[in-house]
């Protein structure tokens, strides 16, 4: 075997002139709790611009359709609709939107409404633009469009045959492909002890319902040349690298903000074409203020669904132990109509390809399709989810068959703490982690050995009970280098965060950070970090949310999205403080006619305040600030850099991967989720429920506990929702059968167990904090929920073969199961016991 | 999301709206609850041209319980009857009304709005169905007590004239040994249930079936009386054998749909289990005993 290279991942130190941490670790309240509460947050959708707009979008009733005539006279007519907009007059207007796929992918035309034909249900075909929302409703009704119904592709089997082109420029549905490979796959299987062949596998497409809808306002002013954005976009620095060219407008001519939002979970990152429709709406009306706020129907059909992946002939080898020694395996990744934020997914499952497992031959063939369904966006876990649950099914569906147990199995495949930092055989770096340790903190929070005796002895009275684990990664801080293996010529890499400390001309103390939270507390914890560099209190700093262009701090990495404001934030939050407390610092001495060394920072009588130590005289920030901007005269030349407002740029130390062998670190942090959850299936409804749930984390050093165990709770609400109750499903003419909550089901407080927490730190060598992202959670509810329920029914012959169980399908599989089902999904042989 | 437009009435009295929806026509639809008119109103899958809010009429959401009878005004709201003392003393009652979709809807919602939606997975049809109930119905030619079989007719469809309205719900009291389940299944608090079985019985002292009514709610266009199930107990020892033969009688009695909330066959399981429990537990609650019961949700 080729000796493996070790990605060289620099340590990270901690910059010398900060506090102590007095703050940083501490559960204190969120400082924007109390504004969100109280009704006084400020979203997209509140705001009311003067001679302000709506904009209503007419959408395809089909799946996939020609558009043979689209008539908007009618509407057009109606008194208060001031101008319509069709998919062809658009194409007029835009070039379509760039891709990032190479080859095949980069023939797409993708324009922001459907112009020769409609590739989605929810597709929109026209707008309309009215005074009142009401209005637009109304005009929208009066939009007649003629369709000619075309086969609808809603599978990845379907999709895989070319019979019928989503998009018939390509040549295929085939978006992207790749193979990744790693050891020595064959030589591997040759020496196995056991090969276990397992069936086609199936991660369903889910979404993430955050309250708030997607919203935005357009303005196109005329005078400026200049768009104006307020929206709930959770990665603008990403959109207008998309809506620069294909509105022909220079980058810098789109203004970005954005404040409180109501939850994203990353699918508002491709939100953009409807920016990019709202901008021209805008300019048709001779700049007016172009509003869109997104209904939930709409949301639910035609917003963005997180990535359907089926997994195909999947071949395991293991040693006499159950040490699995290769996996070989074919995925096929359904990004919908559109591949947009794609095919980045077919190289971010990667960051965990061999999840917490030590296994070092890997073959992956990677395909993605494109098909008639709702385009897929970036979902909480986004693409490692799907790679963990299929590693997750692998380890248990190996250990049932071979009768070793499934916490016996984790054991002895996972990656040991000992071994950390671990580099994968992909190249990636797992900082630190001790699952071992994490599942015997699971055990003892669940009580594991009383679950087996309650389970063997429920076996006994025929009841289906199964005790289940989860082992889930959530990689955090990307490199976007990555993007180089989906498309050699990516023009970007790496990863970025900037951010501003300043002392304002009154002496208030401003941070602002460019992140785009959408409920992750980021106020409260860079307030934290703050307090502690400059030793006064959270309190004391005022945290400018939300992404502006204008005012705010930003790279074109900004936004909030892959876990990592814990590292990348706060290292730019803290670099910008250290920088203002030397300016500070400098300021003082001259002030104070001390020397920079005996200087201490704190709270006085006067407020926030540096002092010397042994003349015990202080200045505090009022008087530091009134030195800079208002009191100047008889400043010494050597003070004149100081402007007491510090910008920093955080880079992650990444280098780019090498691209033919699909090869390098691809995320910076590793924090990990073990949970247990004990799972009953009932004989008569086939109902699961949950008896008990334990859920560890381990997130590195905690900036604060509360918003970590907040996280954790929602991951867990979602995942649990997504295993059992949510499913973007279609039916075999297109139609999305969940458009309506009252359909999808997002999970509700009665569906939730209650939850035993507990957490481990194992901190990271590469952040200055020792922290690790961890606002994704990698869905780990849905491999442990799948696992529970594995367990519950493997002796009754089912394979869990989808990562969306209800009491139907456990019904239907047992049904299969009945008729022989489990020896076509699974089959075992023995290589070397034959020789 | 806005409705399409329409006028709006407020009745001071049912005579009045009565005659506001001769006067208004056909497109006009009373207010009570509004929490299945609203929604549809503003998916714009109802569109009707005048709405007349019955909501200020005095006494209109009573919960009485004179001698041998329970009365619900039509407003009697889901949260009113759940902690009502007549919900107390009839537990099926108490199982249908506490778990109506969420807190929300069982504040706004009413019975008498229900019976007269006369949606297929409403919950109130399936319950009264197994009790003796009348509905009181106001008119231009006056009163008239419908009998709560006869008034069902279809899928959202009741023998109510355009301008006649519910007064009021009249419920027999079931004798001293008689007891009833109300079970829904249910994906999540705000959703219909996928299925719902509603049982009454009353038992002689030797657990003979004295008296019994299954209804299925979910599985056909309207509310299903399970009349071969109801067979299968009538007159004989209520035991795991004949509750069997009951709940695999309710299954043949389906007629469900496949939705999103399940496959028709695995709607039929559902039937046959929540059948067979409903019994069980009425047949407790016959004894005497308090047994807690109504709707369950998937996960836990």
């Amino acid at each position: 075997m080729a000796t493996t290279l070790r990605t060289k991942t620099k340590k990270a130190k901690a910059p010398a002139a900060s506090g102590p941490a007095k703050w940083v670790g501490q559960p204190i309240r969120r400082k924007e709790e109390d504004r969100l509460v109280r009704g006084k947050g400020i979203f997209v959708d509140d705001q009311k611009l003067t001679g302000m707009l709506h904009i209503r979008f007419v959408r395809s009733s089909y799946g996939h359709a020609k558009i043979v005539k689209v008539d908007v006279s009618k509407a057009a007519a109606l008194p208060g609709v001031v101008c319509t907009l069709t998919g062809a007059e658009v194409k007029g207007m835009v070039k379509p939107f760039i891709e990032i796929g190479p080859d095949v992918g980069q023939k797409i035309a993708d324009y922001p409404m459907a112009v020769d034909k409609v590739t989605f249900q929810g597709d929109p075909v026209a707008a309309v633009v009215a005074e009142t929302r009401m209005i637009a409703e109304d005009a929208a009704e009066l939009v007649e469009v003629e369709y000619e119904p075309l086969p609808p592709i809603l599978s990845a089997e379907e999709a895989l045959k070319d019979e019928t082109l989503v998009h018939p420029e390509m040549g295929t549905n085939r978006n992207w492909h790749g193979v990744f490979e790693y050891g020595n796959v064959e030589k591997a299987f040759k020496q196995a002890a056991h090969v276990v062949h397992i069936g086609r596998l199936h991660f369903h497409r889910f979404s993430s319902t955050p309250l708030e809808n997607n919203a935005m306002i357009a303005v196109w002013d005329s005078r400026s040349e200049r768009i104006e954005y307020w929206s709930n976009n959770s990665f603008p620095s990403f959109a207008a690298q998309f809506l620069s060219p294909a509105l022909g407008v220079g980058i810098d001519q789109i203004l970005m903000k954005s404040f409180d939002i109501g939850g994203g979970f990353g699918i508002k990152i491709t939100n953009y074409p409807y920016m990019a429709v709202c901008a021209l709406a805008s300019r048709k009306t001779g700049g007016l203020p172009v509003k869109w706020a997104e209904t939930r129907t709409e949301h639910m059909q035609a917003s963005a669904h997180g990535n359907e992946r089926t997994f195909f002939g999947t071949r395991v080898a293991l040693d006499k132990n159950g040490v699995i020694t290769a996996i070989d395996s074919r995925h096929v990744d359904d990004c919908g109509a559109y591949p947009r934020y794609e095919p980045l997914g077919c190289v971010i499952w990667a960051q965990v390809l061999p999840a917490a497992y030590r296994v070092k031959n890997v073959r992956i063939d990677m395909n993605q399709v494109v098909t008639n369904k709702c385009p897929v966006g970036p979902n909480r876990g986004y693409s490692r989810m799907q790679q963990l649950w299929f590693m997750e099914r692998v380890l248990d569906i190996c250990g049932h068959t071979l009768g070793i147990s499934i916490d016996e199995m984790r054991l002895r495949n996972y990656i040991r703490k000992d071994e950390m930092p671990y580099t994968t055989p992909n190249g990636c770096v797992y900082d630190s982690g001790d699952y071992a340790g994490m599942l015997a903190l699971g055990k003892k929070l669940i009580g594991w050995d009383d679950w087996k005796k309650k389970q063997a002895a429920a076996r006994k009275d025929g009841r289906w009970i199964g005790i289940g684990i989860g082992s889930t990664l959530d990689s955090g801080t990307n490199n976007f280098g990555q993007a180089r293996i989906i498309n050699n010529f990516a023009p970007f890499s790496g990863q970025s965060k900037a951010a501003i400390a300043k002392l304002d001309i009154y002496g208030e103390v401003v941070v602002s950070m460019g992140s785009v939270p959408q409920g992750q507390g980021h106020e409260t914890t860079a307030a934290q970090v703050v307090a502690d560099v400059l030793g006064i209190s959270p309190d004391l700093v005022r945290v400018k949310p939300g992404f502006d262009t204008e005012q705010n701090a930003y790279t074109g990495h900004t936004g909030t999205y892959a876990s990592q404001f814990a590292v990348a934030g706060l290292s730019a939050i803290h670099g910008a403080a250290v920088k203002l407390r030397k300016e500070m610092a400098r300021l003082a001495a001259w002030a104070l006619k001390a020397k920079e060394k005996d200087l201490e920072f704190g709270i006085g009588a006067q407020g926030p305040e540096v002092r010397d130590k042994r003349t015990k005289k202080s200045i505090n920030y009022w008087g530091l600030a009134n030195l800079v901007n208002v009191n100047n005269a008889g400043m010494p030349e050597n003070l004149w850099d100081v402007t007491l407002n510090c910008r920093h740029v955080y880079h992650a130390p990444f280098q780019i991967p090498d691209t033919k062998r699909k090869y390098g670190n691809l995320t910076l942090t590793y924090a990990a989720q073990i949970h247990i959850a004990v799972v009953e299936v009932d004989r008569e409804t086939f109902q699961p429920k949950i008896l008990a749930y334990a859920c560890v984390d381990d997130c590195g050093r905690t900036i604060n506990p509360r918003i970590v165990e907040g996280q954790v709770h929602g991951c867990t609400a979602h995942g649990i929702g997504a295993a059992l109750m949510e499913n973007c499903a279609y039916d075999s003419d297109g139609n999305m059968l969940a458009s309506t909550f009252s359909d999808y089901t997002p999970i509700t407080a009665v569906n939730m167990p209650d939850l035993l927490y507990g957490h481990m730190e194992s901190p990271s060598p590469f952040s200055y904090n020792g922290a690790k992202g961890m606002g994704e959670g990698g869905a780990a509810p849905v491999h442990t929920v799948c696992a529970g329920l594995q367990d519950a029914l493997y002796s009754s012959g089912v394979i869990i073969d989808d990562s969306h169980n209800t009491g139907d399908s456990i019904f239907h599989a047992l049904q299969r199961a009945s008729s022989g089902g489990f020896a076509i999904m699974v089959r075992v042989e023995h290589p070397r016991a034959s020789r | 999301m806005y409705a399409y437009p329409f006028s709006y009435h407020r009745a001071k009295s049912l005579a009045e709206a009565s005659k506001l929806l001769q006067q208004l026509g056909d497109e006009s639809r009373v207010l009570a609850g509004g929490q299945s008119l609203i929604p549809l109103m503003k998916m714009r899958l109802a569109r009707p041209s005048a709405l007349i809010d019955i909501n200020f009429v005095p006494g209109l959401a009573d919960i009485q319980s004179p001698n041998g009878e329970l009365r619900f005004g039509a407003l009697a709201r889901h949260a009113d009857i759940e902690v009502s003392e007549a919900a107390a003393a009839i537990p099926i009652l108490n199982d249908c009304a506490a778990g109506i979709a969420d807190v929300q809807v069982r504040n706004q919602g009413t019975i008498g709005g229900s019976l007269a939606e006369a949606d297929p997975s409403g919950d109130w049809g399936a319950t009264l169905l197994t009790l003796e109930t009348s509905v009181q119905c106001t008119g231009p030619q006056g009163e008239r007590s419908i009998a709560l079989e006869e008034f069902i007719k279809d899928a959202y469809t009741t023998v109510l004239a355009h301008d006649e309205l519910v007064r009021e719900i009249i419920v027999k009291r079931p004798p001293k040994s008689s007891g009833g389940a109300y079970l829904a299944f249910k994906r999540s608090a705000p959703v219909y249930a996928t299925v719902s079985a509603a049982v009454q019985l009353t038992l002689d002292g030797k657990d003979i079936c004295k008296d019994v009514r299954i209804v299925l709610g979910c599985v056909g266009l309207t509310a299903i009386r399970a009349k071969q199930a109801e067979a299968e107990l009538h007159g004989k020892k209520v035991d795991g054998k004949t509750i069997q033969r009951a709940a695999e009688a309710a299954r043949e009695a389906a007629e469900p749909q496949s939705d999103m909330r399940g496959s028709a066959d695995y709607k039929r399981a559902l039937v046959a289990a929540l059948v067979k429990r409903a019994i069980g537990t009425a047949v407790r609650r016959a004894r005497g005993e308090r047994v807690e019961a109504g709707h369950e949700y998937v996960g836990r």
